[in-house]
């Protein structure tokens, strides 16, 4: 399956996949403390275990840990 | 897992550490390197998980957050440098010059300085009321208000507002309530069950371990939707509910420098995994002393919710869980008396904190209320004859017996 993650095109190796599944692929041990738009709209951190990624579908992660300018 | 000792204990089972540790692992660094040059720069527009400087985020203090979020069953936790850290940093969000935060009339010393001192000449404003006469506190709130803030239980006067009416009221104004939880913690009171938006907590006091180390967190419930206050809005369109913790942790906490040490983030850890044991025994000792210091004819007048006696008793009932607190009022004869107690004690030690494991006593009017004149300690109904207990984890009876022998 073929979709956008952060602005970048990502080939995915399955042909179903929830938020929750997308997360997981990427590591992230605390899928709520994500912020997850897909196609533009924010989801639900609760519906990301059903919520489906279809192909073509634009998703972007905002984590809420790290990022910022150190010296 | 759903009971708060095993939460407590167990977090949120980790399962990266690659040496298996039990303990929380201190990385004691304050920066983190990249592979590439792309991952640096994901981390840094906060699109890849990793960590890049430990006044933004490090993995120790990370793991105490976590801990936190989930006793809390919050959406999100930031640990600060304090207490104190913890409201200015909230405080700084989500208000501006021209705006308003609304409080109580009775704050800790410090709180009332922050707003008195610190933030007023900065351009807020600030309304003191009683947070027990719910058309005061509606009366109060207007469209510059941007919080309404209080203590669960307040300090030193122990008086507990009825958290639903507070919320409810500032709910129907679309103002999110802040609380102040430090006597209670997530153990007595479980904030994000009475609708309060963001609960403060200097980590100093229970959570450390009884006084182990200086620290603090900021905790969102993820109750109130944060479009409705404008300064956070643009953070709430990018990134939903976690728009405050964002804004706090890529632009406020990230600039004020108000980041926990990992060290001290080990030790809060550490702390947590039995604050449900220490608040059981320190509780139940507050009641036990309240209740004997009530009977005894040379005090004129004990404050504690838990007693029956209290005003704030049933109100305390109904939204307190496990306890009423370690913290505890009673009032002398004079000054002068209070002095003499608290000269004569042996076992209490006269010291300024609460919930450290050792039952520490203050008189307030002289010490953390020392700078304000007498008709705003009058105000906050801080006697010259008051005296504050913070109870600890000794055996009661020596507690009283220190309290009592010289009366």
């Amino acid at each position: 399956m073929k979709i956008k993650i952060n602005g970048e095109f990502q080939t995915i190796d399955r042909t179903s996949l929830t938020v929750a599944g997308l997360l997981t692929l990427n590591n992230v041990e605390h899928p709520e403390t994500v912020s997850v738009q897909l196609n533009g709209k924010f989801v639900d951190s609760k519906l990301y275990p059903t919520t489906n990624i279809q192909e073509n579908d634009e998703i972007d992660f905002l984590y809420f840990l790290g990022g910022g300018r150190g010296r | 897992m759903k009971g708060f000792s095993t939460k407590a204990i167990h977090g949120s089972i980790r399962k990266h550490d690659p040496h298996g540790t039990l303990r929380p692992a201190v990385y004691d660094s304050v920066a983190f390197e990249f592979q590439t040059a792309l991952e640096m720069q994901q981390a840094f527009e906060g699109r890849r998980l990793a960590h890049s400087y430990s006044r933004i985020s490090n993995p120790t203090v990370e793991e105490f957050e976590d801990r936190v979020r989930i006793l809390a069953e919050a959406k999100g936790a930031i640990a600060v440098a304090s207490g104190m850290a913890a409201i200015a940093n909230v405080i700084l969000a989500i208000a501006e010059a021209g705006t308003k935060v609304v409080t109580s009339k009775f704050l800790f010393g410090n709180t009332y300085s922050l707003f008195e001192q610190t933030l007023k000449p900065w351009g807020l404003q600030v309304s003191y009321v009683d947070m027990t006469n719910p058309a005061e506190l509606e009366a109060a709130i207007d469209d510059k208000t941007r919080a309404v803030f209080l203590e669960t239980i307040t300090n030193p006067q122990l008086q507990v507002a009825d958290m639903r009416t507070v919320t409810r009221i500032a709910q129907a104004k679309d103002v999110p309530v802040v609380v102040d939880g430090t006597v209670t913690t997530p153990y007595l009171f479980k904030s994000k069950e009475f609708g309060v938006a963001v609960e403060v907590i200097s980590s100093t006091k229970g959570i450390s371990g009884g006084a182990t180390s200086v620290g603090g967190v900021v905790i969102d419930n993820g109750v109130f939707d944060w479009n409705k206050n404008p300064k956070v809005r643009p953070w709430a369109e990018k990134c939903g509910p976690m728009g405050l913790l964002v804004f706090l942790r890529r632009e406020v906490y990230r600039n004020l420098g108000a980041c926990l040490s990992p060290q001290n983030a080990y030790l809060h850890t550490l702390g947590l995994e039995t604050l449900d044991l220490r608040l059981q025994k320190s509780c139940a000792n507050a009641l036990h002393i309240a209740r004997s210091l009530e009977n005894s004819p040379k005090i004129k007048r004990v404050h504690y919710p838990g007693l029956e006696s209290s005003p704030h008793h049933k109100t305390a009932r109904s939204q307190f869980t496990n306890g009423y607190g370690s913290l505890l009022g009673f009032c002398l004869e004079s000054r002068e008396a209070c002095f003499d107690l608290m000269n004569k004690c042996k076992v209490v030690r006269r010291a300024t904190n609460i919930h450290d494991n050792k039952t520490l006593i203050i008189h307030p009017a002289s010490t953390i209320f020392c700078e304000y004149s007498a008709e705003e300690k009058a105000k906050m109904e801080v006697g010259e004859n008051l005296l504050r207990l913070s109870v600890g984890i000794e055996d009661a009876e020596d507690i009283l017996g220190d309290l009592t022998a010289p009366i």
